[in-house]
Formats: structure tokens, sequence, C-alpha cells
């Protein structure tokens, strides 16, 4: 086998390289700097050290923000996943018009964010909104969402399921349809139950998917910005602001670049702990496959 | 080898085409020697006018110049203004600026344009709104010229004050209070109906209120809640209507558009916004009140003698220092700063700056708020001045109005906060 020295490998792999230093390593290193300064428009930067990332862990708002987030986060990923891979079951068990209605599932994915909360708050309006209308006309109670801040965080969980339960769903789905029949069949001679079947076969085999799946939600999840900013700009009073509502309005609201830039590293580093507990289980996967 | 560079492959000639195309679509139009870019809000660019109506077409034809709009809102406009001029160069030779946004550290990034004035001056500058003129200078320099004000005024839906037997607009708070619960009803088309409807991440309403019985926000000398009582009346009086219905459940998250399209629908009788949206309320394409939706002056309470000052907001014309060539982008301001351009414009349904243009017949006959508008102008001010922390502290001023209104403080409390939150971020 031909070997070929670093040299001679530089200008095949160099482009890859290029591509990393630009659009990651060197915009995360200026926003780091950033975070150590403080700066807006017509101003100089002037070093504070960590006094921005300071300022904003004490900020009242930003902590409400990030509790607001959390649950968010907890609550849409894991509901996300219960319904997904419920329906990745049911769709994997056979269904009639299972094309129909897996492009019905996957619909809420190719609609825009900005149109689907549009067409939410259209439709949950509090005062004519078609559904609050119908639950007046049943007699049930309405989502007061602009004026409950916890109705408010019903609603936009409700949105953010909504819109990417798609995603949970097709990875589940995939997976499901990997698991080889005859392991059911197995599982069935060897006179296993149906749920005795879903914990001893399904499970261990979906997990890795199901890690994958909850991974990539936890982590854009957490940056949750336009349900939010579109349908009550964090509102009533900032009761529903999230940790991206209140990075945008560092930046571009209050044009304070220095807490914006240390809000934005702040979110890194939570959303890696939220994340990594996930992440070490993958790497135990990955390392007992690897054997 | 020679054989195969002459002969045209189709990839060849696709990569071609496409190159042309991409490298033509990098530089300015052949139609006009020059272009000058322009960053505003889309209703800048509206009201100039196109076609047989292009308000600016001499001056194009003069200066063999095109212009190029970019146009975004109010507050990515501003941001993306300031990140242009920002650089070490830009494109952009004109940009409307907001007039609370130009601090002493912003207006360095702008062309001070008093050399401008003396050696090519703007006709009848005088003509504009002092006001207005003094809101675009900053540290002694002018560094923007007024183009337009967005002053706000009462409107209310005759059709709506008939049927429930109100002869007349109100001419204090207490009657519009008054008259905005009597018009929280369902209207005899089975419209549900509230009385008044207002957004509430606009600084602009709590301020109209307080300065109702007056009281301020900020002044423009940098004093905070100038008479506290004033604004704790004030709160009292919007929490008052939330709780009877005479402002909609859904106000902590009513936007500007809302109150456009509820007062279109008749779901509410009175709002409070720019004169300049008369027009648009009474276009039988979109409102189903088309000529009825009539403007007043916001009014003070009869407990209150001063005067009352409504709230404005005006844009301005300015040139970015970083530029290249600011003669060109002067001459475009001169142009729409004139008193035919500035009346064009007033015709087209932007707010003039211009005095004179109030006194045209025509204009006045076109718009039937011109008279209340006139009169507001004279008074009107800013909601508060431009000073670095201005966006955070209307943030917290806002946060602490929705919760007064929404009854989860007491006004008391909330102008206590108010000013608690709001001291430090002022200039010192």
């Amino acid at each position: 086998m031909r070997t070929r020295s670093l040299s001679q490998l530089m200008p095949l792999i160099a482009p890859v390289h290029i591509l990393i230093l630009s659009v990651i390593v060197i915009p995360s290193l200026y926003v780091i700097w950033l975070s150590l300064g403080q700066s807006s428009f017509g101003q100089a930067q002037t070093f504070v050290g960590l006094q921005n990332y300071y300022n904003v862990l004490t900020d009242p708002a930003f902590r409400s923000a990030l509790w607001n987030t959390v649950i968010l986060v907890v609550v849409a990923v894991h509901v996300e996943l219960a319904i997904g891979l419920g329906m990745a079951l049911l769709f994997a068990s056979g269904l009639p018009f299972r094309r129909f209605l897996l492009v019905a599932v996957l619909a809420p994915y190719a609609v825009s964010e900005v149109i689907a909360v549009v067409m939410w708050r259209f439709l949950f309006d509090p005062d004519a909104g078609p559904v609050t209308l119908v639950l007046k006309a049943l007699g049930l109670p309405i989502l007061d969402w602009s004026f409950e801040p916890t109705h408010a965080m019903i609603l936009i969980a409700l949105l953010t399921i909504w819109l990417h339960l798609p995603f949970t769903f097709i990875i589940l789905y995939a997976a499901r349809l990997a698991i080889p029949a005859d392991l059911y069949e197995a599982a069935r001679i060897d006179g296993a139950t149906p749920f005795q079947s879903f914990r001893r076969v399904t499970m261990p085999l979906l997990g890795p998917a199901i890690i994958v799946a909850l991974l990539f939600r936890y982590i854009f999840a957490f940056r949750i910005f336009s349900e939010v900013w579109l349908l009550t700009q964090g509102g009533p009073a900032r009761s529903t602001e999230v940790v991206a509502v209140y990075l945008y309005q560092e930046a571009f609201s209050f044009n304070a670049f220095g807490t914006a830039a240390a809000t934005a590293w702040i979110m890194v580093i939570v959303s890696l702990l939220l994340a990594a507990g996930y992440v070490f289980i993958l790497r135990k996967q990955g390392a007992a496959n690897a054997h | 080898m020679s054989d195969n560079f002459a002969k045209i492959t189709r990839r060849g000639l696709l990569g071609t085409a496409l190159g042309g195309a991409a490298l033509l679509a990098t530089r300015p139009s052949f139609a006009a020697g020059k272009t000058l870019n322009i960053l505003s809000h889309k209703v800048h660019q509206t009201v100039l006018g196109t076609g047989d109506g292009d308000l600016l077409a001499d001056w194009k034809k003069a200066n063999d110049a095109e212009l190029a709009f970019t146009t975004f809102d109010s507050n990515p406009l501003q941001d993306r203004l300031f990140r242009e001029a920002s650089l070490p160069s830009t494109d952009y030779g004109v940009g409307y600026i907001i007039d609370n946004r130009p601090t002493p550290d912003v207006a360095k990034l702008f062309a001070p344009l008093d050399d401008f004035l003396k050696s090519a001056p703007i006709e009848n500058y005088e003509d504009i709104a002092p006001g207005l003129r003094e809101a675009m200078t900053v540290g002694g320099k002018t560094i923007g010229i007024p183009v337009r004000h967005a002053t706000g005024g009462l409107f209310y839906n005759e059709a709506l004050l008939e049927e429930a037997g109100i002869s007349a607009p109100p001419t204090t708070l207490e009657e519009l209070i008054e008259q905005a619960g009597k018009l929280t009803f369902t209207a005899k088309d089975g419209t549900p109906v509230t009385g008044m409807i207002m957004a509430s991440d606009l600084a602009v309403f709590p301020v109209s209120f307080a300065r109702a019985y007056g009281g301020d926000y900020i002044t423009k000398d940098f004093k905070l809640l100038p008479k506290p009582e004033a604004m704790e009346k004030a709160l009292t009086v919007m929490a008052d209507m939330f709780k009877a219905g005479a402002l909609p459940r859904s106000y902590a998250t009513t936007k500007n558009d809302d109150q456009v399209t509820w007062m279109q629908q008749g779901r509410a009788a009175f709002t409070m916004i720019t004169f300049a949206r008369y027009k648009q309320f009474n276009d039988p394409a979109q409102s189903k009140f088309p000529g009825k939706i009539k403007a007043v002056q916001f009014p003070k309470s009869q407990s209150y003698d001063g005067e009352m000052s409504a709230v404005t907001e005006s844009w301005g014309m300015s040139i970015p220092a970083n530029f290249a060539d600011k003669e060109l982008a002067w001459s475009y301001i001169r142009e729409v700063s004139s008193p035919r351009v500035t009346l064009g414009m007033a015709k087209n349904g932007n707010g003039p700056v211009r005095v004179s243009t109030y006194a045209d017949a025509d204009f006045a006959a076109a718009s039937p708020v011109a008279a209340a508008e006139a009169k507001a102008l004279a008074t009107a001010r800013g909601a508060f001045p431009p000073f670095a922390e201005a966006a955070r502290a209307q943030q917290l001023f806002l946060e602490d109005v929705q919760l007064a209104v929404l009854g989860r403080k007491t006004p008391a409390e909330a102008v206590e906060s108010m000013a608690k939150r709001i001291t430090p971020l002022l200039p010192a």
C-alpha cells in the first residue's frame, strides 16, 4: 500500500479545515472576544473580563428566561419522543392509508415556522380564534395565552411539539423498520406478550435512535426562538421569554454586544450540560458496538 | 488541443452563462450612470410614488441616477443601518433614522450635514417643524434631515359611536373612558366590540395617558417620571379599562398591526395611532367602515389645566460617514426635503414635516385629519429622548405597565419599580 506524506495530503484535506475554521472556529473565537468586552455601535470595545458573564448570570430576566427554556425543552422534547415513538410503532404495525397518513404526519416539518405561528395565533386568538370559539361553545376552558403565562407556555410547547414531531417520528420510524421481523417472531415463539416484545426487543434496539433523536432535539429545542418571538414576544411582561429571545434583545434591541456574546456562550454550555447525559450514553453505546 | 479549446460544450455554455449572469448581478443597473443605495422602511419608498407618479423622476433624469431601496421593519432597519455605518466603507448613501436612536456614539457614525446645509441649502429649511429638526441634532451637529413624522391621534369608529347612541367623540380623557366602556358591546351585526385597542409593546400609549394627567415618562432633560402620581393615575385608568373589558383580553400580545385590523373590522371602537393611518382605515378594499373611521387629538383629563403634548416619532435622512459619494446622497436628501416632494409624499400618506404642507388646500381636502394632525404636531414631542440605554429602559417601563394593566402589580408598585430600575440606566 502506497503511503503519502502529510505535505502531499494537506492540499486534499485543507478545504475542510479552512471551511471549519472560517465558519465555526474563527466566529466562535470572535464571539468569545466580544463577550470579554463592552461595545455597541459607535463605541470602541473596552475589556471588562468576565463582567458580562456575571451580569448575565445575575440578571433576574436571564434566570427567568433560562428556567422557561429548560421547562420548554424538557417537556417538549420528551412529549415529542413519547408521541413520536407511539406513532412509529403504530405505523410499523401496519395502518390503512399509510402513505397518505405519512404525508400528513410529516407535513408540519414542511411548514415555515413563521407561517405556523401566524396560523396558530389565528386559531387560538383568545377573542375570536376558531379553536377558542369551539372550546367555548363546548363549555370547555380556553387557552388564555395572552393573559396567563402558564397557558402561553402550554401553547408554545404544543406548537413546538407539532412543528418538530416529524423529526423525532421519522428517526424512530426508520429505526423501527430496520429491526428484523424474525426477532419478533422468535419472541412470539418464546411466549412473549406484546408488551414484553416491546420491552425486550423494540426498546433495546431503538435505543441508539432514541438517543440520537433526543440529543438533536435537545440542542435544537434549546435554541427555540421564532415560536416564542412571533407568538408572545416573550410576554406578557417577559413571563414567557426564553434564552434565545433574551440574546436577541441584548444584541439587536439593546445593541449590547458584550452581554449578547456572553449569553450565547452560556447557552452553548447549558445546552451541552443538558445533553451531556445522552452524549455519555451515546459514547458508551458506540464503544460497546466497536468491540 | 486547439480543437478542444474551440469546441463549445453544454457544460461550458451553461457555466459561462451562469458566471456572466452572476457578474452582471453584482454590478449596478445599466439603465443609469449611478445608483444610490438607500436603507429605509418600505413606507419611505412607497410614498415617493412610482411610474407616472414618481416624485423623483426629474431628479433621476437630471442626475443620471437610479435609486435602489433596501427596506426593513423599523428595528432591523436601524440595526442594519448602524452596522453599515460601522464598517470601513459602505455602499449605502442614505439611511433613514428614527429620532430616538442617535445617541452621541451613534451620531458619530453619520456625516454632519451642516456644511451641506450652507453650501447647497434645502429650500425653505425653516419651514420644517423646529421640534423635528431639533430631534435630528446631536451635540450641535445636524445628522439627519426630517422626512416623516408619525404623530398619534385618537381614531374612532363613527358608525359604532352612533350605534351606541354617542353623538360626538370624546373631548376629555374621562369622556373617552366612559365612551370606551359603553362601546364594549355586541354590535348589531353580531361583532363583539371592545372599547379601545392599543399595542402593549409601545411606550406611546402609557405615555399619552400619563401626559393627559400632566405627567410623562422621561423628559428631554432626562427626568424620569416627573409627576409620578400622573403615571400612577394613567396606569390605574388603563387597568380599570382592562378589568372592564374595554381593552381586549389579548392586550398583552396586541401589536400595532392588530390595532389596524381590529379597527377596520369594527372589533374596536377607539385606538390611538399615527394620523397617517387614516387612508388605510378608510380604504374600502380593506375596511368594513370606509369613511367612518375618523380622528381627533388624544384628549387630556379635565383635571389637568396644562398643555397636552401628543407623542410623535420622526424619521430623518442621514448619510453614513463612511459613504464615498456624499454629494449624490445630499442631492437626494435636498430633493426629498423640498416643499414639492414633501407635499407629494403627504398626499401619498406620509406625515409631512413641513408646516406649509398643512396649509395646502389640496392636501387638506384629501386628508380630513390634516387639521387635527397639524394641531397635535404643533406641541408634539417624542415619547423619550435618545440615550444609550433607551431601548432597555423602554422594555423595563413596558414590563411594569403590562403588569399593572393586567392586575399583577398595583399601579403604585409599578411606578415605584420603574423609578428603581430605570434610574440607573439614565445618562449621568
